[in-house]
């Protein structure tokens, strides 16, 4: 079992390869874990779930803003509006990072499953958090403003 | 001759960058199609002339797998060959999708340099 902080440190890793490869952006870590309010206003959240003998969730908090950069830079196309193509770019961005914490859990496969990417958007919505859970989120830096990659997994 | 290709995956954004990715590659490929899962896959797969397959593993209605398994089972089609581009690289995972007949992975998130690399001996 990696500890927390080496989850922490591939994550961060991993987060910036996808934006740097795939998403033609350039981040940087904002530091170490950080705690957010739980309450979100103008954002939108792309979330993976995790079964098998890791169960928990990965989620990707960005403003309006960041993840309307986010979705212009990864299709080549300005986007003005939280729309279907944000949506599926943010679901895409949780689902590569839900891939590549699997692979930091388990390089096998088959013991921990992925869900399918979803998202939550609105002026103002709550993401809840389990209370048994161990939690980090990782702030990061991009030329738009602050983002967040948030890992909960059970104890 | 340019080679058609199949893109499978339920990500119209993911969609896009590896159509992107095969144009900035140089590759010479003919026509693109896409599929948003598996079962759409088949259908387009039994209609159109298509010469290689870049397919997704985790995806609604029929995963890549369920697909490959399916494929298989169809003589009009089980010869096209299949490649998966997925973030699902583990060990167990690709060596089914070996089994069933994919001739190759490429682990999301990938370059163009990554994609001309892998895919262009193939396309």
């Amino acid at each position: 079992m990696n500890s927390f902080a080496e989850i922490s440190d591939k994550l961060i890793e991993s987060t910036i390869e996808i934006f740097t490869s795939m998403v033609m952006m350039d981040i940087s870590s904002a530091g170490e874990s950080v705690e957010i309010t739980r309450t979100l206003k103008k954002s939108i959240t792309g979330t993976v779930g995790l079964a098998g003998t890791h169960k928990g969730v990965l989620a990707v908090h960005f403003p309006n803003e960041v993840a309307l950069a986010v979705t212009s830079n990864f299709l080549g196309m300005d986007i003005g509006e939280i729309n279907e193509d944000v949506q599926d770019a943010i679901g895409e961005v949780a689902n590569m990072l839900g891939g590549n914490l699997k692979t930091i859990l388990s390089d096998r496969g088959r013991d921990i499953q992925l869900s399918l990417p979803s998202t939550i958007c609105g002026d103002e919505y709550t993401f809840s958090s389990q209370a048994e859970s161990d939690r980090i989120v990782l702030p990061f830096h991009s030329p738009s403003g602050i983002f967040y990659v948030e890992v909960e997994l059970e104890g | 001759m340019a080679k058609n290709v199949l893109l499978i995956d339920d990500s119209s954004t993911m969609r896009k960058i590896i159509s992107r990715s095969l144009r900035q590659a140089g590759l010479d490929f003919g026509e693109i199609y896409e599929a948003g899962d598996g079962l759409e896959a088949l259908t387009l797969l039994e209609n159109e002339k298509v010469d290689i397959v870049l397919s997704d593993i985790n995806m609604p209605n029929m995963n890549g797998i369920e697909f490959l398994r399916e494929k298989g089972n169809r003589p009009a089609i089980k010869d096209i060959p299949v490649f998966m581009i997925s973030t699902e690289t583990g060990d167990d995972i690709i060596g089914e999708a070996k089994t069933l007949g994919a001739i190759g992975a490429l682990k999301k998130p990938f370059t163009p340099e990554k994609v001309s690399e892998v895919l262009g001996p193939l396309i």
